[in-house]
């Protein structure tokens, strides 16, 4: 039908005109809705990954209250503490006079409260890569920053793909995924599953996760599981870590000998917060890890 | 306070009085706040448990073990002070219980678990348990208060004969004064924590002493077929012949 | 009884508690040996056993070698260790307190461990003392705290050693170090509560031979000293004026009891945590078997505890490969049942009180 006019044709048909028409009022309908919520002006984010979005996409003025254990980016420090997961105050929640509180999907109760304070919430659902990107977008219609929002994705997303395709054609190593032991110990070994965002960024950067066959983000792991499993990498991963990590991390693996990752000395210790958060940062785990597994 | 050695001696009194506690005071239990207990011319708190248990045996009133014995298990438990450290029981021990068993007329409860016997069983084989340590001196706490009438009469046989046959020296408690009677060589009337008379039956068990003892008014008849002493309480004292009783609901 | 059976009876009869101590010995012995001569041979991984053994394949490329030496091993060992000493500290624990219902974990010793553990696992922090870990050797620390505290409010005010102190001492401790624990959970992030969790509900997943080692001598000394005081706790049972009657010195043997059993319990939690029902279930399944005389109950019930908690282990780590089943939640599953008919079949009249 646009063609119709550029070419100068004439608006005839009844058909062409219903249409027209119908077009208008979408239009009209979708300005109302999206003017129906404006954007957050007074954000209080209780889940770190979502803090780091918002500020992300520029959203970052807006955030009056971060949860306690904020850290990204350096500008949260000046923020006042509202709680966190477990221990959320709904107090100083309140006091911030927020128009958008960004929860947990598990914080039942304080979702109730807020509710009845009439608090509007963002209920923050830990999903997988996709998960990432839907709540971004999420984020962005919430703040008013959809291009914004829009754009990182697709930033995210090229980055993710030149990894992707620089890794191609490598040999995929076996990986073992550790975000959690016992100091000086192989106990409490706790390891990623086939599901999450880690597994898929892994998978992103050229390996093979070990326990992909486990439909769970995060199981705990006996010594004869990590013999059986025989990887050739074994890939620490943490938040933070001592000076020693990676020294600690070799001398104690160095028990299972009959490992080609122990063998090889392909033990790594990665830490830095973008690593554990499900957050705009991913591309640059993404690449850390595949700095590590693949040799360029 | 003396004991005799060989006698049978009776602490009597009310509930309450002391006798228990002077019972376990004589066992060495219970430590005195003043004054000493000897045996044989030693202090008790100089003597080692060990040794003690040697020289004397204490039956209690009752026995409630938290876990199930047999009957054997327990009067072999006699026998521990005998033995050494890692020691086990040997077949002397065996032959030792076995003999209190049926000195105690238990010998037919030997694989009986404790916990299924009736409380007149229960005593003897506390007594059988006792008698298995083997000392010259044993205290027993009320043995006849959970007993029925026949077998106190076999419980007081018992005693005497043991008494008679092996020397034994016994104290024993109680609140039956028709038993005491029956088998003591001397009594002890303790009211209060403090000894009221002492000395032979005949003696000690009068009207005015169980009048100023019990607040009870009794006759104490020398029973020729029983061929000892008997008490027969009358009325509480202080009421006259002619009041009706009073009772209070 | 005829005059003749009677005087055989009578004269060369040996008391039957030797010879059911060594009857005892003997097929639980058996049993226990055969358990661990067995377990590490099963898995939720197929080995090659004679490959794993084999001398000339170096050990460090000997991934079968691994799995059972490293992998496999270790768990039995410790599940054994572990197993016997709770068993046992339980046998002595119910003795002391004279009371059917006493576990090991009762008089607060598993409560500071946890806290201890918590500690260790939330502060972060590292220290080691030769194979000993921070979180073995933080729980250790933590359970000698509540020992120690038990102790002395026990002996506190009266010459003697009173259990009903001790006991309520104990029960007191044990809720406010459990709600120290759930303070310090509040605190803690996700995965540090995640690992206390975990370490709460019992893991014999050692991987190596220090912390068995370390906790061996502690055990062993306990060991010994309820084989010594396994008269004196007969007669404990009985109740403590009577044992006094019968010679003990009944003050000394409730602190040496108190103190061994609490020793060999804070060790066996810093090597697995605290693993639940086996200082229950076992005393009282072994008593069913042999009677409560502890000459024979103690070495019985510490050699079956080991038996029941290296298969408790094997199923805690086949059941749910690659997954591991907690082994307490194991030990519950089994034990919470058993335990339950034990109290309907002895409450509806049986031998018990």
């Amino acid at each position: 039908m646009a063609a119709d006019l550029a070419r100068g044709g004439r608006i005839g048909t009844v058909r062409d005109r219903v249409a027209i028409v119908a077009a208008i009022v979408a239009v009209i309908v979708a300005a109302s809705i999206a003017a129906a919520a404006p954007p957050a002006k007074r954000i209080v984010s209780l889940v770190p990954a979502v803090t780091e979005m918002l500020f992300a996409v520029g959203a970052g003025p807006q955030v009056v209250g971060v949860s306690s254990f904020d850290r990204e980016p350096p500008e949260v420090a000046r923020l006042p503490r509202v709680g966190a997961l477990l221990d959320p105050d709904l107090e100083s929640i309140l006091a911030l006079k927020p128009d958008l509180v960004v929860v947990y999907g598990s914080q039942d109760e304080l979702k109730t409260q807020l509710e009845r304070a009439g608090a509007p919430m963002f209920s923050y659902r830990h999903a997988g890569l996709q998960g990432i990107f839907e709540t971004l977008r999420q984020v962005g219609d919430h703040t008013g920053r959809v291009e914004a929002a829009n754009a990182l994705i697709d930033r995210i997303r090229a980055d993710l793909a030149s990894i992707r395709k620089a890794v191609a054609g490598q040999p995929r190593p076996r990986v073992l995924l550790v975000f959690g032991r016992d100091v000086d110990a192989l106990r409490n070994v706790w390891v990623s599953g086939g599901v999450g965002f880690i597994h898929e960024v892994l998978e992103i950067a050229g390996g093979d996760n070990v326990m992909a066959d486990v439909t769970r983000e995060g199981l705990q792991i006996n010594v004869e599981q990590i013999l059986a499993r025989k990887p050739d990498v074994i890939l620490e991963l943490r938040a933070d870590a001592r000076a020693d990590a990676e020294r600690e991390a070799l001398q104690t693996w160095r028990t299972l000998s009959a490992l080609n990752a122990v063998r090889n000395r392909r033990v790594y210790f990665l830490s830095g917060s973008e690593l554990v958060t499900p957050g705009p940062r991913i591309a640059r785990a993404a690449e850390r890890i595949a700095r590590v597994l693949q040799p360029r | 306070m003396q004991v005799p050695a060989g006698a049978i001696v009776g602490i009597l009194g009310p509930n309450g009085s002391g006798k228990t506690t002077l019972l376990k005071l004589l066992a060495g239990v219970l430590r005195p706040d003043s004054g000493t207990i000897h045996l044989d011319d030693h202090d008790l708190r100089s003597m080692p448990r060990s040794a003690l248990a040697t020289r004397l045996a204490m039956v209690p009133q009752e026995t409630h073990p938290a876990f199930d014995y047999t009957v054997l298990e327990m009067v072999l438990m006699g026998r521990y002070a005998h033995l050494g450290a890692f020691e086990l029981e040997g077949p002397n021990d065996l032959r030792v219980a076995r003999e209190c068993m049926e000195a105690t007329g238990t010998s037919l409860l030997e694989d009986r678990y404790f916990h299924t016997l009736s409380g007149g069983e229960k005593q003897r084989v506390a007594i059988a348990s006792a008698l298995a340590q083997a000392t010259d001196l044993m205290l027993l706490d009320e043995p006849s208060s959970s007993l029925d009438l026949r077998y106190q009469l076999e419980v007081a046989d018992l005693l005497q004969r043991l008494n008679r046959q092996r020397g034994a020296t016994l104290v024993l408690s109680t609140h039956d004064l028709n038993f005491a009677a029956s088998i003591c060589d001397s009594l002890l009337l303790i009211r209060e924590g403090s000894v009221l008379a002492s000395g032979p039956p005949r003696d000690v068990l009068t009207s005015d002493h169980i009048r100023a003892l019990y607040g009870v008014e009794a006759d104490v008849q020398e029973h020729p077929r029983a061929g000892h002493l008997t008490v027969v309480p009358i009325r509480p004292a202080g009421d006259s012949d002619e009041s009706p009783p009073r009772w209070v609901h | 009884m005829g005059a003749l059976t009677r005087a055989e009876a009578l004269v060369g009869a040996v008391p039957p508690v030797r010879r059911r101590m060594t009857a005892a010995a003997l097929s639980f012995g058996i049993l226990a040996v055969a358990a661990c001569a067995l377990a590490p041979l099963v898995g939720s991984t197929p080995i090659d056993v004679r490959r794993a053994w084999d001398p000339s394949i170096a050990f460090s490329d000997n991934v079968d070698a691994q799995i059972f030496f490293v992998a496999r091993l270790p768990r039995v060992l410790s599940a054994a260790l572990v197993g016997s000493s709770l068993a046992a500290a339980g046998v002595v624990f119910q003795a002391l307190l004279r009371n059917p219902l006493a576990t090991p974990f009762t008089l607060g010793v598993s409560a500071g461990a946890a806290l201890g553990a918590m500690l260790a696992i939330t502060l972060g922090v590292t220290f080691a003392i030769g194979p000993l870990g921070t979180v073995p050797l933080a729980s250790f620390v933590g359970s000698l705290a509540a020992v120690c505290i038990v102790y002395l409010l026990a002996t506190a005010r009266h010459r003697g050693f009173s259990t009903n102190v001790m006991l309520l001492a104990g029960v007191t401790l044990n809720a406010f170090f459990s709600a120290l624990i759930l303070f310090l959970q509040y605190f803690a992030d996700a995965t540090q509560t995640m690992r206390t969790v975990r370490w709460l509900m019992g893991d014999l997943d050692v991987a190596s031979y220090g912390p068995i080692l370390a906790a061996l001598p502690l055990i062993a000394i306990a060991i010994v000293t309820f084989a010594w005081l396994a008269r004196a706790l007969n007669l404990l049972v009985l109740g403590p004026e009577q044992a006094e009657a019968r010679g003990i010195d009944v003050l000394r043997a409730q602190r040496i009891a108190f103190v061994s059993a609490s020793l060999a319990t804070g060790a066996a939690v810093s090597v697995g945590g605290p693993i639940g029902f086996v200082g229950i279930v076992v005393p009282h399944l072994v008593r069913l078997l042999v009677g409560s005389d502890h000459r024979v109950l103690l070495p019985s019930a510490s050699l079956f505890g080991g038996t029941f908690l290296i298969a408790c282990d094997l199923v805690s780590r086949t059941v749910m490969a690659p997954l591991e089943l907690p082994v307490g939640i194991v030990t519950a599953v089994i034990g919470g049942p058993f335990f339950l008919w034990l109290l309907i079949s002895r409450g509806a009249g049986g031998s018990g009180q």
